[in-house]
């Protein structure tokens, strides 16, 4: 399977930033290196998953990426989106100041929904169009950094909102702003949780369905008589 | 009746769908008022039952639309905090949520004496545990839908009896054991074994067909004194512990199936019989099923109301100021039905002469971990007062779900027991609750004192063994002082919740698994309209056995069939792979898929009469020794 030396850490990100900013673009890139311009509104029956290798570490951290699927239309997220949550990628659209409005409010959501200590990552994207950029990256800078100053001096964990530009369409910085994030995570006290799950599950008498149900299915298969 | 035909699947309208991103151009994000004018079905309500609907009906191309009053999911099986639960008491008592009553929520002390976080707690409204055989557990996996939960195992039924608590099944259990009283007489023994064995004969084995038929209105406590010649432990074990009954009167065909599901859960996943969803129960999975109805392209909005609909136009009017055309149906939950249509919904209940029964709750969170009543490793448990086991002489059982910290609905260190009765007089009913808290409470008090204990023995008590330790000689004394306990230490609480539930589904569930047009409200054209269907209140039904074929019935009322119900391939769609590399996320055919999945599985775990050569017998009679 793998070299002895090497670690695996498994971690949630969640999805969050106005419809059609290009949240689900970003995780298509990253996980599929693809981009299709109209794009239906939703990923995935479940969750998309992809690592990304720390070559320092050399560490494996395995992303289990949430979208919104559409319920942040209206504010219907539900608690189990953000229970658990490691990671939060924030995104806003740099063509539109009301976008990046509406992220602030996200990561105001955040603070409120998410567990404590939850790595927020503010990403600006649609870089590729440079020319009709609304949103001043100057002026991102210094929200950022006056949310970690609130969140420091609040006493809170560590704050750390993570600032990042890329874009879905060409692929830039996207790959990056994974890295940064992966990068921030706590990932020494998650290492060996490739199968981080599992043994959450195994402290708490947790139960793999999906073992299970091949389980059920080769005994099933072996004792119909 | 003029329903079209089958509507292309989500698979087959992708390609064209994936054009026009859905309601581009529409949607001002975080809209206060929806931004879409039509949809196929609105539903009301986001409960259990309405929620896997959507999202059934969404992975086949309905186009549907969600909406639910409350701010929150889950409706009348929703997973609340405590502070959530102060604000649905008080409006249970102003009559704002319909088909409750009577809510009382106590908590103890001052602020300063009874701290607690109102949101570390989440409190089930319609709290239920999961057979590991059930169609409700095959439909979470063939949907993926247990992706986004956790499940943890249950394998402690505790019975109260003489005034104790015995337990039977625990995570060390095999087949054998499952008998709390190991030393039954070899005739006994047999009887016990011939029992069982014939419980788990296929059903549609021409000998047990007789013999149910010959006893299809024999209550199932004759039937096993009489034809198995079985005593009292056996009995109410076999009735309320093991079959979940409510009554010792119940009718032997109905009770062997309940009894039935239990054995065959045995081993299916594990040495335990049932499971709970961690962070809350029905909620929880509600939450599930709507992220997946969600992602089929259901249109969500928490928050809302239907304050008019014009069975001409077929156009809903919202609270927010909002208009939606309905092309088909509108189907709505109990507790979301609106002003105009009250009536229309008493008088179908009055037309019909359905009866309404009583569910009544009490729910206590203690600050205790109860891992007395626990499994090793394990979070939760069940306890059942079987009939007259309680000093009310309580014609009904009460049923206990017990859940600690561990399970994700409390804080560690504390415990919610979640209790009800299907006892239809209510004043009755919270007698027989509160009488079982404290059969709990003195008991919990006294497994987990020592120090009283110290009080009653000394030394000459005991002796010491050749290893050293101290042996207890004095056991009567002990028995005795344990009768009479009177306990010292007091049970702390945070806070105990009372409410009644009103449901038109028999305990038996008979009206979900026999549904006719003149038993459930569900299959019952309303006069006002034949677009508008109305959904049942959760079952007192302590697992989740019927609520799948409680959605089904919705569901084929809809679409004319139930044939392509969650019939989804989720082949192209991302598996979990532990080991997935870089680019490990293509290449993937193998995995079984739902198509892969036993259809026959989705019968009723109670309703199935047929089933049995398509599973193995986890719970093998042949190998069964007692």
């Amino acid at each position: 399977m793998s070299e002895a030396a090497e670690r695996f850490a498994q971690f949630k990100l969640v999805l969050l930033g106005e419809s059609a900013v290009g949240k689900s673009s970003i995780v298509h890139r990253f996980v599929k290196n693809t981009f299709d311009n109209m794009r239906e509104s939703t990923i995935g029956a479940a969750f998309l998953t992809q690592s990304v290798h720390l070559a320092e570490s050399n560490t494996t951290v395995k992303f289990e990426i949430w979208d919104t699927a559409g319920q942040e239309r209206y504010k219907s997220l539900a608690p189990m989106y953000y229970r658990n949550a490691n990671a939060a990628l924030c995104v806003y659209d740099i063509t539109s100041r009301s976008s990046f409005s509406k992220a602030q409010d996200w990561i105001k959501e955040l603070k409120k929904q998410a567990p404590e200590g939850i790595v927020i990552c503010l990403v600006g994207n649609k870089v590729d169009l440079k020319d009709e950029r609304e949103v001043d990256e100057q002026e991102v800078a210094e929200y950022v950094e006056e949310l970690n100053q609130e969140q420091s001096s609040a006493g809170a964990p560590a704050g750390k909102v993570i600032l990042a530009e890329c874009s879905a369409k060409s692929g830039d910085g996207v790959l990056e702003t994974f890295n940064v994030i992966a990068r921030a995570l706590p990932v020494e006290d998650a290492v060996g949780g490739a199968r981080n799950r599992q043994l959450r599950n195994k402290r708490s008498s947790g139960v793999d369905l999906s073992r299970g149900r091949q389980q059920q299915q080769s005994q099933a298969a072996s004792s119909c008589c | 009746m003029k329903k079209p035909e089958r509507r292309q699947s989500m698979a087959e309208r992708r390609p064209s769908v994936s054009v026009i991103p859905h309601l581009a151009g529409l949607e001002k994000p975080q809209d206060h008022s929806l931004k879409l004018d039509h949809c196929d079905v609105l539903i009301l309500g986001t409960g259990l039952s309405e929620s896997i609907l959507a999202a059934a009906l969404s992975w086949q191309g309905v186009e549907v639309l969600h909406i639910d009053g409350q701010p929150y999911y889950g409706d009348h099986s929703s997973t609340l905090t405590v502070d959530q639960m102060k604000k649905w008491s008080s409006e249970v008592n102003q009559g704002k949520i319909k088909h409750f009553k009577d809510a009382q929520v106590y908590i103890p002390g001052g602020k300063s004496t009874n701290k607690f976080n109102s949101k570390d707690y989440g409190i089930d409204l319609s709290p239920k545990v999961m057979f590991a055989k059930s169609d409700l557990l095959s439909l979470l996996v063939q949907s993926r839908v247990y992706k986004y939960l956790e499940f943890q195992s249950l394998s402690s039924f505790h019975v109260f009896e003489n005034d104790n608590f015995s337990k039977n099944i625990s995570s060390t259990s095999t087949k054998g054991d499952i008998f709390t009283d190991q030393s039954l007489s070899l005739v006994t023994k047999r009887y016990l074994m011939k029992f069982l064995k014939f419980v788990l004969q296929d059903n549609n084995d021409e000998s047990k067909l007789k013999i149910i038929k010959e006893n299809a209105n024999t209550s199932i406590e004759d039937f096993l004194s009489k034809t198995y010649k079985l005593d009292t432990p056996q009995i109410n074990e076999l009735i309320f512990s093991i079959g979940l009954c409510n009554k010792p009167n119940i009718k032997t065909p109905e009770a062997l199936l309940k009894i039935k599901r239990f054995l065959v859960s045995f081993d299916v996943y594990g040495n335990f019989p049932v499971m709970v969803s961690k962070y809350g129960g029905p909620g929880e999975i509600s939450q599930g099923f709507c992220r997946s109805a969600a992602v089929a392209g259901t249109t969500y909005k928490l928050d809302t109301s239907i304050i008019d609909f014009d069975p001409e136009s077929k156009v809903a009017k919202f609270n927010d100021g909002s208009a939606v055309k309905v092309n088909e149906k509108i189907v709505i939950s109990p507790t979301q039905i609106p002003k105009f249509l009250n009536t229309e919904y008493q008088d179908l209940i009055s037309s019909k002469n359905l009866p309404v029964y009583n569910i009544t709750r009490l729910i206590s969170i203690v600050k205790r971990d109860c891992s007395e009543w626990l499994s090793e490793h394990e979070s939760s448990a069940v306890v059942v007062f079987p009939p007259f086991s309680l000093p009310t002489e309580n014609a009904e059982a009460v049923q206990v779900i017990i859940q600690s910290g561990n399970s994700g609905v409390c804080p560690v260190g504390q415990s919610i027991w979640y209790s009800h009765t299907t006892e239809q007089n209510v004043d009755k009913a919270k007698d027989d609750l509160q009488a079982a808290f404290e059969k709990m409470e003195a008991s919990i008090l006294r497994e987990s004192s020592t120090a009283d204990l110290e009080d009653v023995l000394d030394e000459k008590d005991f002796i010491m063994s050749a290893q050293g330790t101290p042996v207890l000689v004095n056991s009567f004394k002990l028995g005795k002082s344990l009768q009479n306990f009177v306990p010292k230490d007091k049970l702390e609480i945070v806070c105990k919740i009372g409410y009644v539930q009103e449901t038109l589904i028999d305990p038996s569930l008979s009206n979900i698994l026999n549904a006719s047009e003149s038993n459930n409200i569900s299959l019952a054209d309303c006069k006002d309209s034949q677009d508008i269907i109305f959904t049942n209140m959760p079952t007192s039904e302590l697992s989740y056995d019927g609520v799948v074929s409680d959605c089904k019935l919705l569901y084929s009322r809809i679409t004319g069939t139930d044939d392509d119900f969650f019939d989804v391939d989720f082949e192209d769609d991302d598996e979990d792979d532990e080991y997935s590399s870089k680019t490990g996320n293509q290449a993937r055919g193998s995995v079984p898929t739902a198509s892969g999945m036993n259809h026959n599985d989705n019968d009723n775990a109670i309703a199935d009469s047929d089933d049995d050569e398509d599973h193995h017998e986890p719970f093998g009679a042949d190998e069964m020794e007692l």
